[in-house]
């Protein structure tokens, strides 16, 4: 088999690993990729994700050739991915999955989400996938242009519409805007025109600086600094949303916010969360490592 | 009072009613033929003509119940028709020259499952440095899958002269099998099986700060049952939330397996001359590369021509076989039992 390759994978990235990368890429292999390639991109640092791409799905959507696209299984999905937008993250993945499974929606009574820094749109796209049709209007936000195009060719992709067809039939929907929620009048001006929201989701840039000089090359050389950088303290983007959250009318009464955190934010947001004097209780759920992943907060 | 044995006893006669009538029907055909065939040397012409048609009826009523009836009668009793299988395959003694061996034998199985029409992936996979494979996990999803291949499980030999061997000697090595059952995958596990709160799952690698610190794949996974003991690794997909899945997939064959191997031994204690089929140490065939033959020491059958084995036509063959020769003991204990 391919000893030379496994061989430069190996040193790269251990032997273990690299054997299980190795396995990925065969199963990847396509007219457009060639493994010699894939392997020597690797080597370079480039991540795994943007390398595995399914050029069929490009087809399939009609993107640009240029547009060469990763892919990343989400949940049950498998989403697009492409530098610079932040490739979703298995501690994502599981906090997601967990909301999704402790509180369900009915058609009676949809629920309207708010994802902030949407990147590729993975949080709102599987709570859409995975609650019944016609219980979520999703809306996620971004200020990079690649994110909110890589976030709408996902919607595309999982078959999640912007809006309501014609068919009667119920469905889950998902919208994207340009906005920058750090600025002050960001409720004001881009939110304006939508209701209030019943759950609140984000996974804020939340690396400070000193932690954001240490980042592997494979983060920092290819995936964009806005999506990872927090501030100096890296706690920046959860002032905003804690004052965007006491904006009086931005929840609607039950209403839950999900805040994904770094390795050691845990009780500094939830300390945030609690200080609003929006909620009644707020958790703090862990990752599949052990961390202190995220904060939950209900009204 | 009943005591549980009586209920199994009672529940297995039950069980054996139709193919109780069925014995009674052959058994008052057969005679009637031997006396029809009396009154073929009757001294009337016209009675020799009736009597000839009568036994050309008969016995075609005779065929029509071996060939038709009986089997009919046994297969109902399987319970895991419509299972799929997994196929767990583990190199043994022999080395390199095992993992060699596996990866002939992973081809056998794909192509049977092909000839069969079941569709087959693989779950799990260990490549050697040589080209062989440590181990893998095959999942061969079609109603029964598993029923074909569940006599497959025990020990397999292989003798033949490695690649690798300059001197020409053949070696003897091994590969391990166990066939298990594979239920349909619903969202929520079979509660009869295993609760959550037994199990224990564990991520393998550590991962730094994680999150946003960290963009590198670590999907592994290990479950562990923990009332049994079993333990589920799976690291083959890219993502931790289908390695999860597979390995709750693999758990819950094992379980059932268990669960379907208990309850054989409790309907054993009235059988004795079943296939051995839950002794998975047991050597069960021997493919020997020098006599061209592969033989099965179970049911004492060779065949020539090993190629064809392993071109997944031949095997098929020593699967009929054996379970042929399962289900005709099981019919001889049943029926012995019903003498009795
Ligand atoms: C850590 S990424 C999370 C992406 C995605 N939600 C996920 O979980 O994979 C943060 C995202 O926030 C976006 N972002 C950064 N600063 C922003 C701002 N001021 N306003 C809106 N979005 C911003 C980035 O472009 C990036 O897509």
């Amino acid at each position: 088999m391919h000893t030379r390759l496994l061989a430069l994978l190996s040193d790269a990235l251990g032997p273990a690993q690299a054997a299980n990368e190795l396995r990925w890429m065969n199963r990847a292999l396509d007219s457009r990729l060639s493994l010699n390639d894939m392997v020597a991109r690797r080597v370079r640092g480039e991540p795994l994700q943007y390398i595995l791409g399914t050029p069929s799905l490009q087809i399939l959507l009609s993107l640009p050739a240029h547009y060469t696209s990763g892919t990343q299984p989400f949940g049950p999905l498998n989403l697009l991915v492409r530098p610079p937008v932040l490739i979703p993250r298995p501690e994502t993945e599981h906090w997601v999955l967990r909301l999704a499974d402790s509180f369900l929606p009915t058609a009676t009574v949809p629920v309207s989400l708010l994802d902030l820094g949407t990147g590729s749109g993975c949080i709102p796209l599987l709570l859409c996938h995975l609650w019944p049709p016609g219980t979520v209007n999703a809306h996620g936000v971004d200020i990079s242009p690649h994110a909110l195009r890589l976030a709408q060719d996902n919607a595309e992709l999982c078959g999640i519409p912007s809006r309501l067809g014609l068919t009667k039939n119920p469905q889950n929907t998902f919208t994207t805007s340009s906005a920058n929620f750090l600025a002050k009048d960001f409720k004001d001006a881009a939110l304006s025109a939508y209701p209030r929201f019943d759950i609140i989701t984000s996974n804020p840039p939340y690396i400070p600086w000193k932690e954001f000089l240490e980042l592997p090359p494979s983060v920092i050389d290819f995936e964009d600094p806005r999506a990872l950088f927090g501030g100096p303290s890296g706690l920046e983007f959860y002032h905003a949303i804690s004052r965007l959250i006491s904006h009086k009318d931005i929840l609607n009464p039950g209403a839950i916010v999900a805040l994904e955190v770094g390795h050691d934010q845990a009780s500094a947001v939830q300390a945030l969360m609690h200080d609003t004097g929006c909620f009644l209780r707020t958790e703090i759920w862990l990752d599949p490592w052990g961390k202190q992943r995220t904060v939950i907060a209900r009204m | 009072m009943s005591s549980p044995e009586d209920i199994a006893r009672l529940r297995q006669l039950k069980e054996s009613e139709p193919l109780g009538n069925a014995w009674i029907t052959w058994e008052q055909t057969r005679k009637q033929m031997e006396e029809t065939a009396l009154l073929l040397d009757d001294p009337d012409p016209t009675m020799r003509s009736m009597a000839a048609d009568e036994i050309t009826s008969l016995s075609n009523t005779l065929s029509d119940i071996i060939q038709n009836t009986f089997p009919s009668l046994l297969v109902p009793q399987s319970t895991t028709k419509q299972l799929s299988a997994l196929l767990e395959l583990k190199s043994g003694v022999g080395g390199s020259e095992s993992s060699l061996f596996l990866s002939d034998m992973l081809r056998m199985y794909q192509r049977l499952a092909n000839n069969a029409s079941w569709k087959s992936s693989v779950l799990a996979k260990n490549d050697t440095e040589g080209g062989g494979i440590k181990d893998a996990i095959v999942e061969f999803k079609g109603e029964g899958a598993y029923d074909a291949l569940r006599w497959e499980s025990g020990v397999h030999r292989v003798q033949r002269v490695p690649a690798t061997e300059s001197s020409g000697r053949t070696h003897t090595s091994t590969v391990a099998i166990v066939v298990l059952p594979l239920a349909e995958e619903t969202e929520s596990h079979d509660e009869e099986l295993f609760s959550m709160d037994d199990i224990k799952l564990e991520v393998m690698r550590s991962r730094g700060a994680g999150g946003q610190h960290v963009n590198k794949t670590e999907s592994a996974v290990r479950l562990t049952h923990i009332p049994t003991g079993i333990t589920v690794s799976m690291q083959d997909e890219r993502s931790q939330h289908q390695n999860r899945r597979r390995a709750f997939q693999v758990l819950t064959s094992r379980l059932m397996d268990l669960k379907i191997t208990r309850e054989m031994e409790e309907r054993r204690s009235t059988r004795r001359n079943l296939v051995r089929g839950a002794d998975r140490s047991e050597k069960i065939r021997t493919y020997n590369y020098a006599q061209d033959r592969v033989t099965d020491h179970r049911i004492g059958l060779t065949m020539k021509n090993l190629t064809s084995v392993l071109e997944g036509d031949g095997i098929q063959l020593f699967i009929d076989a054996v379970s042929k020769h399962h289900d005709e003991s099981v019919m001889l204990d049943l029926l012995e039992d019903k003498e009795t």
